[in-house]
């Protein structure tokens, strides 16, 4: 693998309040690859923003080490001057037109001044872009935060809950723009979410963190495989079960069991069933999606604490 | 920093607190000076010899006495409220604070603050001069003889520089509380807070000197109120200000020690604004 992007080593936040800490977030190793999109995942109060902001050097980190294209952050904020970011849904000079916005930032940047009319185009903001930012839709913000974050044409775009308040049309256009981002233009994206089914089709590969953890990284495709199974409808169950369990696990589920096999197996136990008398009503493949494996994963951590 | 700086410069130069606060001076001066003439050619006007020369210079200069003046000062704290505090109300310090050193970006506030507050100032001085000069004209009131270009360049200078220890002070002050409670309101409020203690204290202290002689004298020198008014009275009259507390030594301090003292305040008020921003967790 080439050199990360980014790399997270032991990372952690404590937030020092007047009653003790909090521990927003803990021992986070992660590792993103060049041109690769990264979905960081997790439910509200997980710790992403918070890992976010570390990352653009709003907060400083209390443990641990954030390396951008190889470099550590701490001794070299400069490196942030590749990043483009999007957070808590953009927000801009209220009193300043969309543009005007886009300008100030192009100034503070010291590059981009010539990208903005494309960008604004891109974003479909063009015809907005004198009005005032005070009197923009929460999507037009949106929008605009992502022709912000592309304005200094950065390597590694970071994207906080980017299809947040984004209605549907909105939601599949920002789907098109962070694969083409990565595709089209060789970017690397890191973006957070809690809209798990939205990330299960941008993302190569994902984290998902919980209580300021991360309690699983994988790529999208070896996630959902491993919660592969077919659900068996048989007669008599119980003996179904016994048979079944002999070579593979089983959830009862009601009226059915869950069988953890892949498709490829199904013959087999068809095979295995049939031979021992038991009838079989159906036997259809299941694949949870992305959604259930988070839900069934964080209510896991949560039955354990 | 220069980038910075232009970026400032954007934001800020058609922002409502700035039309306020700032472009306010000359733009009042000008109305003001219109409806004086105005007033000027209904009335009758008893003939009038003309003033001195160095009275009419002097008069161009005028705006100087505004932003060493307690109410003055009032406005620049105000202005430096906005500059300095408004990042965090508008939730943006999260758009730039990646782009550019948090130094750079707090450096650029200060080069902001400052220079559009001087060239409104200077505008509005030179304004006073055209105005006047357009006036007597109008008017028909003789003008003195002997104004030279130097002589109301000095007039404009010595204004300038007097003017320089009140505004960076009360700049500082307002920089200092606006990063530490993140609130324009509260940042004002200190900064006015700050510029009447120290304008009090100067009034009072002889009356306050008696229940703590030693403290007040020693809190005199301490604190830069003193030092504006020295440092005004070595430029315009070449001497110290002389200050008697009963009792005590009198406090006549000479300019070079005068100006290193308000420059540490400068400095170090201005520096614990940039130490506690760089430090600062920005959510
Ligand atoms: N400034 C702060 N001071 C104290 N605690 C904070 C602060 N910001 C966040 N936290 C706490 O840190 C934890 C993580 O918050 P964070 O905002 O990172 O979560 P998140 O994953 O982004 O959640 P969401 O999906 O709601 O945006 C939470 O328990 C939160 O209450
Ligand atoms: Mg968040």
């Amino acid at each position: 693998m080439t050199l990360p992007v980014l790399e997270l080593v032991d990372l952690g936040k404590v937030y020092r309040g007047r009653k003790g800490g909090v521990q927003a977030v803990k021992d986070v190793s992660i590792s993103v690859g060049a041109g690769e999109v990264y979905g960081f995942l997790g439910p509200n109060g997980a710790g992403k923003s918070t890992t976010i902001r570390m990352l653009l050097g709003l907060i400083s980190p209390s443990a641990g080490e954030i390396h951008l294209f190889g470099e550590p952050l701490r001794n070299n904020p400069a490196v942030l001057r590749r990043v483009g970011s999007l957070v808590d849904g953009g927000a801009f000079y209220p009193f300043l037109s969309g543009r005007k916005n886009l300008e100030v930032l192009a100034r503070t940047h010291g590059a981009g001044a010539d990208r903005i009319d494309a960008l604004l185009e891109q974003v479909g903001l063009s015809d907005s872009a004198k009005r005032r930012v005070k009197g923009y839709s929460t999507g037009m913000r949106q929008r605009l935060g992502v022709a912000a974050a592309l304005l200094g044409d950065p390597d590694l775009v970071i994207l906080d809950e980017p299809v947040n308040g984004l209605d549907a049309a909105g939601i599949q256009e920002m789907r098109l723009l962070i694969r083409s981002l990565a595709a089209d233009h060789g970017k690397t994206v890191f973006l957070s979410s809690h809209l798990l089914h939205e990330v299960q089709q941008v993302c190569d590969r994902i984290a998902i963190i919980s209580r300021g953890e991360v309690i699983r990284e994988a790529t999208i495709r070896d996630l959902l495989a491993a919660d592969e199974g077919l659900r068996l409808q048989a007669a008599p169950l119980e003996l179904a079960r016994s048979v079944i369990e002999e070579r593979w696990a089983v959830e009862p589920d009601g009226d059915t069991i869950l069988v953890r096999a892949t498709q490829d197996e199904a013959p087999e136990v068809v095979r295995r069933l049939v031979g021992a008398g038991i009838d079989i009503f159906g036997l259809t493949p299941e694949r949870r999606n992305l959604e259930e494996v988070f839900l069934s994963i964080t209510q896991e951590e949560a039955a354990d604490a | 920093m220069l980038e910075a700086f232009a970026a400032e410069t954007l934001k800020f130069r058609r922002h409502r607190a700035t039309w306020f606060l700032v472009w306010i001076y000359p733009i009042g001066f000008l109305l003001l000076s219109v409806l004086l003439i105005c007033v000027g050619l209904i009335q009758a006007r008893p003939e009038t010899a003309a003033p001195a020369a160095s009275k009419w210079i002097e008069s161009t200069a005028a705006i100087w006495y505004v932003p060493p003046h307690m109410f003055g000062r009032y406005l620049i704290a105000a202005f430096a409220a906005f500059v300095f505090a408004g990042e965090y109300g508008w939730n943006t310090w999260k758009l730039v604070v990646p782009h550019r050193s948090r130094s750079a970006l707090i450096a650029a506030k200060f080069a902001m603050t400052f220079l559009f507050l001087y060239g409104a100032f200077l505008l509005t001085g030179l304004l006073t001069l055209l105005m006047g000069w357009i006036g007597d004209v109008v008017l028909g009131s003789p003008i003195p003889e002997g104004i030279t270009a130097a002589a109301l360049a000095k007039a404009q200078y010595l204004g300038a520089v007097a003017a320089l220890a009140p505004v960076l002070v009360t700049i500082a002050y307002t920089s200092l509380a606006a990063v530490l409670t993140r609130s324009t309101i509260a940042a004002l409020v200190i900064g006015l807070v700050a510029v009447t203690a120290e304008q009090a204290f100067l009034g009072l202290a002889p009356i306050l000197s008696i229940y703590a002689p030693r403290l007040v004298w020693g809190l005199y020198q301490l604190l830069p109120g003193y030092h504006f008014d020295n440092l005004s009275s070595w430029l315009g009259q070449g001497s110290a200000s002389q200050t008697r507390l009963p009792e005590l030594e009198p406090i006549a301090w000479s300019w070079p020690a005068s100006l290193a003292l308000v420059g540490a305040w400068v400095v170090g008020v201005a520096g614990l604004t940039f130490v506690s921003f760089k430090r600062q967790d920005i959510n």
